[in-house]
This record gives C-alpha cells, structure tokens and sequence, in this order.
C-alpha cells in the first residue's frame, strides 16, 4: 500500500473519476441480478434447498 | 496517527502475507469443489468436502479477518488514510462484502463437510449446494483479484472528504 508517495495522487481534479462510476455500475448491476435470481427462485439457492432446517452434527 | 516505519513495514507485511494468503486458500478451495462437484470418485468427493470444511474454518475465515484487520491498520496508521482515495474505499468495500459473503457460506460449507462425513454422496446429492460452493468460490476469487489488482494500480481519484483533509493539511502548512 506504501509503495507510492500518497501526495503523487494530489494533482486529479475533484470529480469521480471514470472508474469509480464504472465500478460503481458494475456493483449495482451485480447486486440487482442476484436479488432478482433469488425472489424468482432461479438463484444458486442451497441456502433454501438443504441447508435450513437441518440440524448439523 | 501515524505509524513508525520499522511498525510500518511489520504492518504491511502481515496485510500482504494474509490478502495473499487468504486468495492462496479461495484457489485451493474452489480445486477442491470443482473436485466435489464433478469427480465420480466417492472417496475423492468425500475427501474434497471433509477437506472443504477444514480449510473453510481455519484458513479462510482467519485470514479473511486478518486481512480486513491489517488492511484497517494500514491505512489508519498512515497518511493514505480509509476515505481519503476511492481505491482504497473500493477496497476496503470489497473485503467486507467478501468477508460477509465468506461467513454467510461457512453454514453450507459445514453442511457439505457434514453430509460428507456421514454418508457416501452420490453425484446427484446436494446439487444445488455443491454448484453454490463452486459458484461462491469462484466469484470470491474474481473480487480478490480485482482487490490485489487496485492495490497494485492504485487508480487515481480522492474523494471529497480526501480533498476536504488535503486543503485542511495545506492551509495549516502554508501560514
């Protein structure tokens, strides 16, 4: 983490930069489709198949 | 508050051997359910899952934590500071989603290591469970290296309360 001089960083303008927002969007787009694989019941969905109710040794 | 160099250096050295660590054991985990997930080996599904469940408990979960606690220390203890520069919010973000994401998965984890412990699986048991470990595995290891990949890059951009501190720190400094 060290590795560079944090003040070299200093010079960009304040704004978001380009990849924050993309990042940003990725993230989102992510989170939505994993909600929306699990309220349809399309997700991975062990949690709800096996897991629950089961008791562990 | 700021640490010494010589405490520095120990710091950074326990964030790396931990981030890098904790990707080390992701990629040996997901081996390890693909293995399960696929073999038509009894033995070696049973061994994978037993296996699963060991490095699960005393390897990821201790080093996801760690790396967490470290990645804290290190830039609390430095002038990077946590919410000063966006990648190492994004970062800091990105370990605990995946520490979050990990321990939600330990229960499932357990389940398979237990399931694998007391009977034979067939390779119709557990579908679901074992494509969701797979799956789990394989999208933890994803985020890991986007994480290692912004450490390394260290991307530009300070956030405004980054800027807010840098004028406060420029202010003082020019009387």
């Amino acid at each position: 983490m060290n590795n560079k001089n944090p003040k070299s960083h200093f010079n960009t303008k304040q704004q978001t930069p380009r990849w924050v927002k993309m990042f940003g969007i990725i993230a989102l787009v992510l989170a939505l489709l994993f909600v929306v694989l699990h309220l349809t019941g399309r997700g991975l969905g062990g949690h709800a198949s096996g897991c629950h109710g089961v008791q562990q040794q | 508050m700021t640490m010494t160099p010589r405490l520095r250096k120990f710091a950074l050295t326990a964030h790396i051997t931990s981030s890098v660590g904790w990707i080390g054991a992701d990629a040996g985990f997901l081996a390890l359910a693909i293995a399960g997930l696929t073999s038509q080996d009894a033995e070696m599904v049973r061994a994978a899952y037993l296996a699963m469940g060991l490095i699960a408990w005393f390897v990821i979960v201790p080093l996801s934590l760690a790396a967490l606690l470290t990645g804290l220390v290190q830039s609390l203890g430095t002038k990077w500071g946590l919410f000063r520069h966006y990648w190492i919010l994004v970062k800091f973000l990105i370990a605990i989603f995946a520490t979050i994401v990990l321990l939600i998965h330990t229960q499932p984890i357990s389940y398979m290591a237990n399931a694998a412990a007391e009977t034979t699986l067939s390779s119709a048991d557990f579908r679901e469970q074992r494509i969701q470990l797979v799956a789990a595995a394989g999208a933890g290891l994803l985020v890991l290296l986007v994480a290692v990949t912004l450490a390394v890059y260290k991307p530009r951009g300070m956030t405004p309360y980054g800027w807010r501190k840098q004028n406060e720190e420029g202010s003082v400094a020019q009387p």
